[in-house]
């Protein structure tokens, strides 16, 4: 630092400037990417939903807020929009407390341990239609395994995927057993970086198991938990590919996703404006649920 | 999304040399992100042709395919096999709008309503198809009326697909329910079909009907409008106006199927697999099904017999769609590849004897009168369908693998499940459809 103040105005702002020639050079492959696969298509995305552009090349021109208006009084928009979030909650909650659970049973030493890393983290790898085909399988009322072996007990069958009181959380069954791992390794990785001084201490003063999880562990892992709700949160708010492989959004509209209705909206639709009018109303939702975690995260580590 | 170019590709090695050294040039000069007009450019008599046929039916209309390149050496097919449903529908229609469509491309004759308004499909020229041989009075009446839109030919059909009825004959004879003839005696109301259904049923000791419906509203639509039309009501889809339906028949037929899946005549839980591998293994006498499914059928060695649903409810009516060709709208038309075109087509529909062997119903009269057709079984069978096939309502959404049939999924699978009322389903359906008919047609 003292050095920077005895450097002359002048020279100081050609260095300044060469080193802006650098920032822009080493960002300029990110920005191209970031203006045209993320700024652009927002841009025009954002203008398309205040026209009657269709997919099949048909542009009804400039409507104003329309599609606003028709999207607010949309039943089905709201529903998806409801099953979104209902299937966003029911899922974040095991996502995050059974990759905590998975994490400190693996971390209390257990033997083998790449194979416990491996058997919880693999399905991670796999894609969502191998996952999907897997549980669609399974949950085959005739034929699956679940059923299957609820008969073993003497209970009767469940409609899984037909059911709509259940499907959702047959998707989220599959959901977690698919993702926890990615979860679960983030927890590992923040458990083996707790110094283990921690709880020589603490055995030392008498704790138990127990107590070293809860006042060791827990409030040391603060961070990461609340990295890994945000991540999970926003992952889960962007569901569509198991659920449109499972169910396709059914029984009756039960589990369709509000990218689903998206999708259905312009695709096969063919409504293009209002399908873009529908996935700003969603990034605005997004944007809300990202500003709240921001604002509860900032006001916790003041 | 699953795209698959099913011919293998060749490329010399002086091809791939080239290819390299212009990767590397595109490369050094940074010109990488313009894009690249020699690997993707079509050779000059290349011919691009999507269709939606996989499984069994993709393998036949492979085989189709390659005797038409062995006989015409002029011009090469160069099939692309897209997946069934909202994945082909979709890029086909952004294929055309964005410029870039194949020359020729197969379409459920049901779906072009939803396309040819758009512009996104040429017509056929009829005298440029005479001059190959094939004349509208080649084609069945009804198959023909569907070929054309305001007008003008918009798609040539292969076949017609009607939803049909298989049964087991030698558990048909076990429960004494086939004529004299080896064919299932008539059967001409609902309750004889019950009563059929229950006989086959105590045979098998399992169920007597076999019917995958759940999450497919193309399979639960299918049933559905073949009973609807037995009644010879009308269904009638006008944008801007509510729908033309008669609702006390539509009620009635939920009630039926509903009381078909009793867990004893069908099973409540049955989606398309389970109904397959169900009839498949004997383990039920008669199938509803596509006639696209007689090929497993017949590889799994049932003893097989076929005949349209029956007529219980006055009216003979079976839900149908057709394979159709259609020229999807060319920026700039090659007149030599557009000749190509016909003649393939041509070529196809006067080959399609082999489309038949798949259990379709070939649309080309010339091949169903033939004495091979009669001779193929049990298709010829069912070969009066196609006097009787009833296509999807018209409308710019309706048709196979479209949305519409995901809106009947949506409000009637509960009134199969026995969990909704069938009016209920039926007026929540019709509420749906008329929210769709009210809204600006995007076509």
């Amino acid at each position: 630092m003292s050095t920077a103040r005895t450097i002359a105005p002048a020279a100081r702002s050609q260095r300044s400037r060469r080193d802006n020639i650098h920032g822009w050079a080493f960002s300029a492959p990110f920005l191209v990417f970031f203006l045209m696969f993320l700024v652009w298509p927002m841009i025009s995305g954002a203008v398309m939903s205040l026209t009657g552009k269709s997919l099949t090349g048909a542009n009804s021109g400039f409507i104003g807020l329309a599609n606003y208006t028709e999207a607010f009084a949309d039943s089905d928009m709201w529903r998806s929009l409801g099953n979104t979030l209902y299937f966003t909650l029911i899922s974040t909650v095991p996502l995050v407390v059974i990759a905590l659970a998975l994490a400190a049973i693996v971390n209390m030493g257990l033997p083998a341990q790449w194979l416990w890393r491996l058997s919880f983290f693999s399905p991670f790898l796999l894609a969502s239609t191998v996952v999907s085909l897997f549980f669609a399988w399974m949950y085959n009322p005739e034929l699956g395994l679940f059923n299957d072996l609820l008969a073993k007990l003497g209970i009767p069958p469940v409609a899984w995927l037909n059911d709509p009181a259940v499907a959702m959380w047959a998707i989220v069954i599959a959901t977690v057993w698919w993702t926890v791992g990615f979860n679960f390794l983030l927890y590992l990785a923040a458990l083996q970086n707790i110094p283990q001084q921690h709880y020589e201490a603490a055995s030392l003063d008498g704790a138990g198991g127990w107590r070293q999880f809860f006042s060791i562990s827990l409030p040391q892992l603060g961070p990461t938990t609340v990295m890994i709700v945000i991540l999970q949160i926003l992952a889960s708010l962007k569901v569509f590919d198991q659920i449109y492989q499972m169910t396709e959004g059914g029984p009756g509209g039960a589990t369709r996703s509000i990218v689903q209705y998206v999708f259905e909206a312009g695709f096969t639709g063919y409504r293009l404006g209002y399908s873009a009018a529908i996935s700003y109303i969603f990034f605005g939702l997004i944007l809300v649920i990202a500003l709240a975690q921001v604002f509860i995260t900032r006001k916790r580590s003041a | 999304m699953k795209q698959v170019d099913s011919r293998p590709m060749q490329m010399t090695r002086r091809q791939l040399l080239l290819g390299g050294g212009v990767l590397a040039g595109s490369l050094s000069l940074g010109a990488s992100l313009t894009g690249c007009g020699g690997a993707a450019q079509a050779a000059a008599n290349d011919i691009r042709f999507w269709h939606l046929l996989s499984g069994g039916d993709g393998i036949k209309m492979m085989a189709m395919i390659d005797k038409v390149n062995a006989d015409h050496p002029d011009f090469r097919i160069k099939p692309t096999v897209l997946a069934w449903g909202a994945p082909y529908y979709t890029k086909l229609a952004m294929a055309s709008a964005g410029g870039r469509p194949p020359e020729v491309a197969v379409m459920h004759a049901a779906r072009v309503p939803g396309y040819a308004p758009g512009g996104l499909l040429d017509a056929w020229d009829l005298d440029l198809l005479a001059e190959f041989g094939v004349r509208p009075e080649d084609f069945g009446p009804r198959i023909w009326e569907k070929s054309q839109f305001n007008g003008q030919v918009f798609s040539l059909a292969l076949d017609s697909h009607p939803f049909v009825m298989l049964y087991n004959t030698e558990l048909a004879d076990k429960a004494g329910v086939l004529g004299k003839d080896g064919r299932l005696a008539g059967i001409s109301s609902p309750s004889q079909f019950l009563e059929v259904s229950r006989e086959l049923q105590r045979v098998t000791g399992k169920h007597g009907l076999s019917y995958g419906y759940l999450g497919d509203g193309a399979q639960m639509w299918r049933l559905f409008y073949t009973l609807y039309r037995q009644h010879g009501a009308d269904f009638v889809l006008d944008p801007g106006k509510p729908a033309q339906v008669e609702r006390d028949v539509a009620i009635d037929c939920l009630e039926f199927i509903t009381s078909l899946l009793d867990n004893t005549i069908s099973t409540k839980s049955g989606d398309g697999g389970t109904a397959i591998a169900e009839f498949a293994s004997q383990g039920s006498g008669l199938l509803f099904t596509g006639v696209w499914e007689l090929p497993t059928m017949k590889t799994a060695g049932v003893p097989l017999g076929a005949s349209t649903i029956p007529t219980l409810f006055g009216t003979p009516a079976a839900f149908a769609d057709s394979h159709s060709f259609v020229l999807p709208h060319q920026v700039t038309l090659d007149e030599t590849k557009r000749r190509g075109v016909y003649q393939f087509v041509a070529s196809m529909l006067k080959g399609s004897l082999s489309w038949a062997e798949a259990g379709h119903i070939p649309a080309y009269q010339p091949v169903v009168k033939s004495k091979e057709y009669a001779a193929l079984t049990p298709q010829a069978d069912y070969a009066h369908a196609a006097d009787i096939i009833n296509y999807d309502p018209e409308a710019w959404f309706t048709g196979s693998g479209s949305d519409f049939q995901g809106y009947f999924a949506e409000n009637v699978q509960n009134v199969f499940l026995g969990r909704d009322k069938a009016a209920d389903g039926w007026d929540a359906f019709m509420k749906r459809i008329n929210t769709v008919l009210a809204m600006p047609n995007p076509v």
